[in-house]
């Protein structure tokens, strides 16, 4: 049997779908990084949330590095942006009562992904 | 205060925008706090084409003469963060219209995010589908459709006895000397043309192949459903194996020489092995045809005597007298030969 992912741990879609909507009103209000969603249509900025917490948790969806790198290639995103959304994640997690080593587990993943975003 | 304050400041302090307009002129005579809040611009528009430029006012009035509603939805941004209204209008008798605003934004939020999830859903289940699927095939290449049937409901799989089948053992002659002479890779590849030519045979005559080991091919008719001429099907197979072989002999470099015996009697067939299983036969049948294939020459089908009595009828075969059978004693063994 398959190990269990923070996604089933922490109760499944309907769990993590109240994560998403943090996250997407933290990232609107943020000034450093809401700017990249300035011209990003509704719809399309929930489907990447939603997809970017669930991936990140081993919930059904994932993006090969190839599509990560795509992405994001024609966005200006320095380290400091990837450091702010680190900093968004964390405490988005934690307030969402995730366990401090759940939490890092997850940022650790994310920061795995620096070296396709960042550039 | 008077009843009115109250009213007035009740309908200030309230989350629903709520606005009054003159029907004619669609001026806003009073708006309330929370419909500023969402409204409010440098200009201050009093007029609801002004402050609304989207809207379908024809429309709207249109929908206001014929029922004294009319409903629809605006979208703008707020900061970066895209908001959607929905709008009610309710005409009254006294030229008032009434505008009542509710910020759907989190319900269309949550039906997006719905949407995201149930196409990432829906993809998996076609993925998860797809790869059952590819196991099932695989499954179906190592045992009989019931077979699996049975495993995939139960897990296991209860020995069963099938009488009365038939079974045909093929073996090429002088295979080893092949492989060691030729190159090995190019005689495992003929192999599996070969084999896989006696599949689509041996599945026109109802025929389930059952394994091979090396250059043994064993197949059987009979099971897992029972066939009343399980004799004429594993005849037909084998003589058909023969002149598949007789004729791609003529036009290929290797030649590919076998021995057939055909048996009938009753074999237990099973999935054997719990990590690596495979499904096997095994029985009085399944011994006898391997040791009357010994008895044939190359190119030749030996029949056990009790199926040749079967087949008299309808095929070509020649009693080559007693054999002394390992196993068995002595027996008449026949000879199957292509009548056409």
């Amino acid at each position: 049997m398959a190990e269990r992912t923070l996604y089933e741990k922490y109760g499944g879609f309907s769990q993590v779908s109240k994560i998403v909507l943090s996250f997407y009103d933290t990232l609107l209000d943020n000034d450093e990084i809401g700017p990249f969603f300035d011209e990003v249509d509704m719809s399309r900025m929930v489907d990447h949330q939603t997809k970017f917490i669930a991936s990140l948790l081993g919930g059904p969806a994932s993006y090969t590095d190839k599509q990560l790198k795509q992405l994001h290639s024609h966005l200006d995103i320095n380290d400091a942006h990837f450091d702010e959304l680190e900093v968004v994640l964390r405490a988005t997690l934690r307030e969402h009562s995730m366990a401090d080593e759940d939490v890092e587990a997850v940022v650790a993943e994310f920061a795995k992904r620096r070296p396709l975003i960042v550039g | 205060m008077t009843i009115e304050a109250i009213n007035e400041q009740l309908l200030r302090a309230i989350g629903v925008g709520v606005a009054l307009l003159d029907s004619r002129t669609l001026q806003f005579g009073f708006r309330n706090d929370t419909f500023d809040d969402w409204f409010s611009s440098e200009n201050q528009p009093n007029q609801l084409q002004e402050l609304f430029p989207d809207l379908d006012v024809g429309a709207m009035q249109t929908a206001l003469t014929e029922s004294g509603r009319y409903t629809s939805e605006i979208r703008f941004k707020k900061k970066r963060r895209t908001l959607i209204i929905a709008l009610d209008f309710t005409s009254t008798n006294d030229d008032v219209l009434v505008l009542v605003c509710q910020n759907i934004t989190r319900i269309k939020e949550l039906e997006s995010m719905i949407d995201s999830y149930s196409m990432m859903v829906e993809r998996n289940t076609r993925e998860i589908k797809r790869e059952k699927e590819q196991v099932e095939k695989l499954l179906l290449n190592i045992m009989p459709r019931s077979v699996y049937e049975e495993y995939k409901t139960f897990g296991v799989v209860t020995p069963q006895l099938y009488n009365p089948v038939s079974v045909l053992m093929l073996d090429f002659v002088g295979f080893t000397e092949m492989v060691a002479s030729q190159d090995p890779s190019v005689t495992v590849t003929e192999l599996n043309d070969i084999y896989s030519a006696f599949d689509r045979i041996g599945e026109q005559f109802g025929c389930e192949r059952i394994k091979t080991i090396g250059d043994a091919y064993i197949t059987v008719a009979g099971l897992p459903d029972p066939t009343p001429d399980h004799a004429k099907a594993i005849a037909n197979t084998a003589i058909r194996f023969v002149r598949y072989l007789t004729r791609r002999n003529l036009s290929h470099p290797h030649q590919w020489q076998c021995r057939i015996g055909l048996s009938s009697g009753s074999v237990v067939g099973s999935v054997v092995g719990i990590q690596k299983y495979v499904y096997d036969i095994f029985g009085p049948a399944v011994n006898l045809a391997s040791r009357l294939q010994e008895f044939s020459e190359p190119m030749e089908i030996s029949v056990q005597d009790e199926v040749a009595n079967v087949l008299k009828d309808q095929f070509d075969l020649e009693n080559i007298g007693a054999r002394a059978i390992r196993g068995f004693g002595e027996q008449d063994v026949w000879r199957l030969s292509d009548s056409s």
